[in-house]
C-alpha cells in the first residue's frame, strides 16, 4: 500500500504498530500531545512531564510514551517534507486504523503548524560552509623593504564562515590589491544580477 | 571449561584467606569499582593501613580477584567449573562461596564492560542530502548541471555514539543510480541461500 504521507513508499512496519497504541489515549489528549511534539518539532523543546501527564491516564510504560512522541514526530515530519495536504492525510490515516476524532484533531495541528514545520525544515537543510561575517579594512601602504615610494591601497578581508566538515567557525584573512578587489567585485556583482534574475 | 590459574596469579591470591571474609567481600566491592572506572592508588593504602599488611599484598590481592573476575566473564564459565577452578586455590568453602557470588552477581556486567574494549570500525549515523542544480559559474553561463551533495555522518572510533564526523560527498544523478543498484545486490545477497544457511547456524 503506498502512502502519500511516506513519500509514496509504503507505511514503515513500526508506525503501523504504533497508530494502536495511540487509539487509546482520548482524541482530547491527543490533539495536546500534538502540539507538544509540534512545539518539539519547530525547536522550541518538548515538556515530557506535559506529556508523561498526558498518557498517565492510558496507562502507558515508558516505552509506549517515547514510541507515541516518535509516531507522531514521523507522520508530521514526514507529511511536511512531502508537502501533504491535511485532507490526503486524514484519509490516509484512516486507512491505516487511527479513528476518526483523533484523525481530525490531528490534521488541524497539522493544518496550523504546516507552514512553519515547511520553513524550520528548510532552515535545517543541508548546507555547507554557512557565511557568517564579513569585515573589510583599507590600509595605504606607503613605503616597504622592496621599494622606498609603494603608495598603494590595500583592502584586508575577514570571512568568518562555518567549516564544511567541522561545521565550527573558521576565520579566513585575504588581503586583495584594488586591482583584484575591482575584478572580485565586478564577478559578484554579475553573480548578484544572476540570482536576482531567479527569484 | 577450566581456568587455568598461573603461579603468580595464584600466589597473589593467596592473600585472600589471610583476612576475614567480610574484608573479602569489600575487596570483590574495590575489584569491580576499579573494572568500571579504574584503578586509584590511595584506596590500596587506606586498607593497607587498617590491616596492617604491605601495599602490594592489598594492591595484588585486589588485581588477582579482577583477573579472575575478568577472565570468568571472557569464557563464561558455569557455576560448577568456576568452584572447581577456585578450589585448586585450596581456599576454605565460605571463600569459595563468597567468590562464586561475586561472579554470579557481577558477570553480565563485566561482559558488557569487555565489549566495549576493541576499537571499531566507525559506523554509519545518518546521511543528509542535498539536490542541486548548477546555473552558471564564473566561466560559462546557461548551465543546467544537476548535482547531490551528500553529509555522511558517521559515530566515532572508541568515541562512543557522541562523537560524529561528517564527511562531504558530492555525486552526480548517475553515479548515484550505480550506488543505489550496487547496494541493493549487496542487501540482496543477504537473501541467498549460502546467506540463510549461515545464519541459521549461528545461535
Amino acid at each position: 500500500m503506498r502512502f502519500r504521507f511516506c513519500g509514496d513508499l509504503d507505511c514503515p512496519d513500526w508506525v503501523l504498530a504504533e497508530i494502536s497504541t495511540l487509539a487509546k489515549i482520548s482524541s482530547v489528549k491527543m490533539k495536546l500531545l500534538c502540539a507538544q511534539v509540534l512545539k518539539d518539532l519547530l525547536g522550541e523543546g518538548i515538556d515530557y512531564d506535559k506529556v508523561t501527564k498526558l498518557t498517565a491516564d492510558a496507562k502507558f510504560e515508558s516505552g509506549d510514551v517515547k514510541a507515541t512522541v516518535a509516531v507522531l514526530s514521523f507522520i508530521f515530519s514526514s507529511a511536511a517534507k512531502h508537502d501533504v495536504d491535511s485532507e490526503s492525510l486524514s484519509s490516509e490515516l484512516q486507512q491505516l486504523g487511527l479513528p476518526k476524532e483523533h484523525t481530525t484533531g490531528l490534521c488541524k495541528s497539522y493544518e496550523d503548524k504546516h507552514s512553519a514545520l515547511q520553513g524550520k525544515l528548510r532552515e535545517t537543510s543541508l548546507r555547507l560552509g554557512r557565511l557568517e561575517s564579513v569585515s573589510w579594512r583599507i590600509d595605504y601602504t606607503l613605503s616597504s623593504s622592496e621599494l622606498r615610494e609603494v603608495n598603494e591601497p590595500l583592502i584586508q578581508l575577514k570571512l568568518q564562515a562555518q567549516g564544511a566538515e567541522s561545521g565550527s567557525s573558521e576565520t579566513t584573512v585575504v588581503s586583495v590589491s584594488a586591482d583584484k578587489f575591482r575584478v572580485l567585485l565586478a564577478e559578484l556583482k554579475q553573480a548578484q544580477a544572476r540570482m536576482n534574475a531567479l527569484q | 571449561m577450566l581456568l587455568v590459574l598461573s603461579e603468580e596469579h595464584k600466589e597473589h591470591l593467596s592473600f585472600l584467606p589471610q583476612v576475614d571474609a567480610a574484608v573479602v567481600g569489600e575487596f570483590g566491592r574495590i575489584a569491580l569499582e576499579f573494572l568500571r572506572r579504574g584503578t586509584s592508588p590511595k584506596i590500596y593504602e587506606g586498607a593497607a593501613r587498617k590491616l596492617g599488611v604491605p601495599v602490594e599484598m592489598v594492591q595484588h590481592g585486589v588485581e588477582g580477584l579482577m583477573f579472575l573476575m575478568t577472565e570468568s566473564s571472557k569464557h563464561m564459565i558455569s557455576e560448577v567449573d568456576f568452584l572447581d577452578s577456585v578450589l585448586v586455590l585450596g581456599f576454605s568453602e565460605e571463600l569459595n562461596q563468597i567468590l562464586l557470588q561475586l561472579y554470579l552477581q557481577h558477570h553480565v556486567h563485566i561482559r558488557s564492560i569487555l565489549s566495549q574494549l576493541p576499537s571499531n570500525v566507525p559506523a554509519y549515523h545518518n546521511l543528509e542530502w542535498r539536490l542541486d542544480v548548477q546555473l552558471a559559474s564564473r566561466a560559462v553561463r546557461q548551465q543546467v548541471v544537476p548535482m547531490l551533495m551528500l553529509r555522511l555522518l558517521l559515530s566515532g572510533v572508541g568515541d562512543g555514539v557522541c562523537a560524529r564526523r561528517g564527511k562531504v560527498l558530492q555525486t552526480d544523478p548517475s553515479t548515484l543510480l550505480h550506488i543505489i543498484s550496487t547496494l541493493e545486490a549487496a542487501l540482496a545477497a543477504m537473501k541467498t541461500s549460502h546467506a540463510r544457511r549461515i545464519f541459521r547456524n549461528i545461535k
